[in-house]
C-alpha cells in the first residue's frame, strides 16, 4: 500500500511541475506586456540621469539594447531566453542578471526566513495561549497585540524601532547587513549579521506574527470544542499534551496555507523594510530596477520570483497530505 | 455504603456558575455495583449526560457542584479537574461517547490513539503498548488487528471506529465504563453487536457499566438496574425487570407507555402515547414535584411539597401518590 502511495506521489508532483512551467510561462508574458505599458525605456532613464543626450545616442542605445525591435520580436527573444534558463545581461549594471539575483539572493533568504520562522514559533506559542485561556485576560492582551500590530504598516515600525533602538539607545546598527569597516570573518562575522539582522527581522516578523496568532487561536478555538479532544481528556491525557499534540496538529492546517503564500512572496515581498534597513536584498535590487527602466532584470526577478510561488504552493500541498491524512494527492 | 458498591453518588446538585438559580442537577443520588449495569434514562436535557461528566470530573466550564458528593471505590472524587483525577480517568474509568465519527483523532493512527492511553496510565515500552493494542483490537472485534493498527480513523466505519473507542476505554482494565448513548449515532444491527461486545467485555472483566440512553428497548436488554431522571431529579429506580413490569412514578408509566412495540394492538391496548405538556427550564422553580404540571395523578400536595425518594417494595420512587398498594408482592 505504501508504494502505491509513493508512486501516485511522484505522479502527482509531476503533473504539478507540467502544469508549473505553462503557469510560470503565462506569467512571464503577463508581466511582459504589463511593463511595456510602462512609459520611458532604459535608454531614457540613462539619458535622464546623464541629464543631456542628443537623439542619436538614444538610438544607438537602444539598438544596443535590442529595444528598438518590434514587440513581438522582443517577446519571443524573452521567452526563449526564459525556456532555456537563460536571465540575460544586465546592461545597467553591466552584469549577467544571474550573477546580480544571485548575489542578493541570500540576503534576502536570511531575512525572509529569519522572520517567518521567528513568527512561525511566535504565533503559535501565542496562538495556543490566547485559545486555551479564551476570554481571559492573557488571551484579551495577545489579542490586542496581534491587532495592533496587524493593523500598523510594518515600515512605520521599522522606523519607529530605529529611532528607539538604533538612535537612542545605540543597541544596534540603523541599517546595512554587516560592518563596512570591520573586516570580520568567522564566528564575528556571523555575529556582526545577526546584530545587524534583529530589527529589520522583526520589522517583518512582526506583521506575520500578528497574522500567524490571529489564524492559529481561530483553528485552535474550533478544534478544542470537538469530540475527540473530550475523548482525549476522558483518557486522562494532560492538558498540555492536549493542546500542543491533539488540538494543534489540526489547528495548524489552514496556518500552513498561509505560510506558503507567504513564502511565495519571499522575494519581492520586503521591499519596504529591505529599503528602510538598507538592507541589499532582492526587493532592493527590484525597486531600482524598476526605477531605472532595467526590465531585463526586472523580469529575470519577477520570473524567479513566480517560479517561487509555484514552487512554496507545491511544497505546501506535500505537506497537506503529511499532516493531515485525510488528504490523498491524486 | 455496600461493601460491592464500586461508585456512589449522592445528593449531586449542579449548578451554572453565574446563574445560580439555573440548577441543572436538584440532588441526584444512586449507587453502582461492581461488576454490574446501571442504566440512567430520560429525556434530552434530563441532566443524564452532565451528571457523568460529573463522575469524570470533565464539568464543562460554568458550572459547579453546590452539594453532594461521589464517592469511588472508597475515595471522594472532584467533579471538576485535577492531577489526581487525570489519573483515575481513562486508567479506572473509562469512558465511550455518543459520535464514534468524531471521537477519534484524524491525525494519528488508531493504534497510536489507543497506545496513547495504556502509556499515559502505565510504566511500558512502546513495543508492549503496541502489542497489547493489537490484542485488544482482536478482543473488540476488529478485522485484521496486525494492519488495523496502523490505519487512519477516515477509512474506518462507524461501527469500527466506535469499537476502538471501546478499546481506548478498556485498554487499562477500568473498574467503571461509563457508555454515554453509546449507540445512538449506529445503524440498528452494528447497536446490538456494539451491546453484545460492551456485555462481553464486562463478563470477561468484570467492569462495571453505566448506561446513558434514552432507548429504553436497550436497558430492558442489557441493565441490571434502572434509574429514571427526570429535570435534575431521580425519579424512580429499580432492578431493570421490576421496573418494566411494575413501573410506580407516574412519568416512568409514561415514558413505558410511549415506547413503540411492534405488532398489533390487543384489544382495548390504546395506542401509542405521549406525554403532554414541557420539561420545565432548569431555571425555573417550582415548589412541589417537578413532573407534577404534566401529571395526571397530580393532587394538592404535589404542588406544594418536594417529593423525597422512598422505598416501596424494592423500589426507590419519588412520587406522594405512589403507595405501597400499587406495588406488586
Amino acid at each position: 500500500m505504501t508504494a502505491r502511495r509513493h508512486r501516485s506521489t511522484f505522479r502527482y508532483i509531476g503533473k504539478r511541475l507540467i502544469h508549473a512551467a505553462f503557469t510560470i510561462l503565462g506569467i512571464a508574458v503577463i508581466n511582459f506586456l504589463l511593463l511595456q505599458l510602462a512609459p520611458g525605456d532604459a535608454a531614457e532613464a540613462l539619458a535622464g540621469e546623464a541629464g543631456t543626450a542628443d537623439a542619436e545616442y538614444m538610438e544607438s542605445l537602444r539598438r544596443q539594447f535590442g529595444l528598438d525591435r518590434s514587440l513581438i520580436e522582443q517577446l519571443g527573444a524573452f521567452l526563449l531566453r526564459i525556456v532555456t534558463l537563460d536571465f540575460g545581461w544586465s546592461f545597467r549594471h553591466g552584469m549577467s542578471n544571474w550573477d546580480l539575483i544571485m548575489d542578493r539572493l541570500p540576503a534576502t533568504l536570511l531575512l525572509m526566513g529569519a522572520s517567518i520562522l521567528l513568527a512561525l514559533i511566535g504565533g503559535i506559542v501565542m496562538g495556543v495561549i490566547a485559545a486555551r485561556n479564551v476570554g481571559r485576560l492573557p488571551d484579551r492582551l495577545i489579542s490586542v497585540g496581534a491587532l495592533l500590530l496587524y493593523a500598523t504598516p510594518p515600515f512605520w515600525i521599522g522606523l519607529m524601532m530605529i529611532v528607539l533602538f538604533s538612535v537612542k539607545l545605540g543597541w544596534v546598527p540603523t541599517g546595512g547587513m554587516y560592518d563596512v569597516i570591520g573586516g570580520k570573518t568567522g564566528f564575528a562575522h556571523v555575529l556582526d549579521v545577526m546584530w545587524h539582522l534583529a530589527l529589520p527581522v522583526l520589522t517583518q516578523a512582526f506583521f506575520y506574527l500578528a497574522i500567524y496568532t490571529r489564524l492559529v487561536r481561530a483553528g485552535m478555538l474550533e478544534v478544542l470544542n470537538l469530540e475527540y479532544i473530550r475523548v482525549a481528556r476522558a483518557k486522562g491525557i494532560s492538558e498540555n499534551r492536549i493542546a500542543y499534540r491533539h488540538a494543534l496538529r489540526n489547528a495548524v492546517l489552514p496556518l500552513l496555507t498561509v505560510v506558503g503564500a507567504n513564502i511565495g512572496t519571499f522575494l519581492g515581498g520586503a521591499v519596504l523594510t529591505e529599503s528602510i534597513f538598507s538592507w541589499p536584498g532582492i526587493g532592493r535590487l527590484m525597486f531600482d530596477a524598476m526605477m531605472q527602466r532595467d526590465l531585463n532584470l526586472l523580469l529575470s526577478i519577477l520570473v524567479l520570483s513566480s517560479i517561487f510561488v509555484v514552487i512554496a504552493n507545491l511544497l505546501v500541498d506535500l505537506l497537506y497530505a503529511v499532516i493531515n491524512p485525510t488528504v490523498e494527492l491524486k | 455504603m455496600a461493601k460491592d458498591t464500586l461508585l456512589s453518588v449522592e445528593d449531586l446538585h449542579l449548578s451554572v456558575s453565574h446563574m445560580p438559580e439555573a440548577r441543572i442537577l436538584r440532588g441526584v443520588s444512586f449507587d453502582v455495583t461492581r461488576g454490574k449495569t446501571l442504566a440512567i434514562v430520560g429525556e434530552s436535557g434530563c441532566g443524564k449526560s452532565v451528571t457523568s461528566l460529573a463522575v469524570m470530573g470533565l464539568l464543562p466550564e460554568g458550572l459547579t457542584k453546590t452539594a453532594g458528593h461521589i464517592r469511588f471505590d472508597g475515595t471522594d472524587l472532584p467533579v471538576t479537574d485535577n492531577e489526581a483525577m487525570r489519573k483515575i480517568r481513562g486508567d479506572r474509568i473509562g469512558m465511550v461517547f455518543q459520535e464514534p465519527m468524531a471521537a477519534l483523532n484524524p491525525v494519528y493512527t488508531i493504534g497510536n490513539q489507543v497506545a496513547e492511553v495504556i502509556l499515559e496510565h502505565e510504566n511500558i515500552s512502546r513495543a508492549e503498548a503496541r502489542e497489547r493494542v493489537i490484542a485488544l483490537m482482536r478482543e473488540v472485534g476488529l478485522p485484521d488487528p496486525d494492519h488495523i493498527v496502523d490505519e487512519y480513523p477516515h477509512r474506518l466505519s462507524g461501527g469500527q471506529r466506535q469499537r476502538v473507542v471501546i478499546a481506548m476505554a478498556l485498554a487499562c482494565n477500568p473498574d467503571l465504563l461509563i457508555a454515554d448513548e453509546p449507540t445512538t449515532a449506529l445503524d440498528v444491527t452494528v447497536q446490538a453487536q456494539i451491546m453484545r461486545l460492551l456485555k462481553g467485555a464486562q463478563a470477561e472483566l468484570g467492569v462495571a457499566i453505566v448506561l446513558i440512553t434514552h432507548n429504553l428497548g436497550l436497558v430492558a436488554q442489557v441493565a441490571d438496574r434502572v434509574a429514571v431522571m427526570y429535570a435534575g431529579r431521580k425519579v424512580e429506580e429499580a432492578e431493570t425487570r421490576r421496573l418494566f413490569s411494575a413501573p410506580l412514578h407516574p412519568y416512568t408509566r409514561g415514558l413505558l407507555a410511549a415506547t413503540p412495540r411492534p405488532g398489533r394492538r390487543q384489544e382495548g391496548e390504546l395506542p401509542l402515547s405521549e406525554i403532554p405538556g414541557m420539561v420545565p427550564s432548569i431555571t425555573e422553580d417550582l415548589r412541589g414535584c417537578r413532573f407534577a404540571p404534566r401529571c395526571p395523578l397530580a393532587s394538592d400536595i404535589c404542588h406544594r411539597v418536594i417529593p423525597e425518594p422512598r422505598m416501596i417494595g424494592a423500589t426507590s420512587v419519588a412520587c406522594h401518590n405512589t403507595t405501597e398498594t400499587e406495588a406488586p408482592a
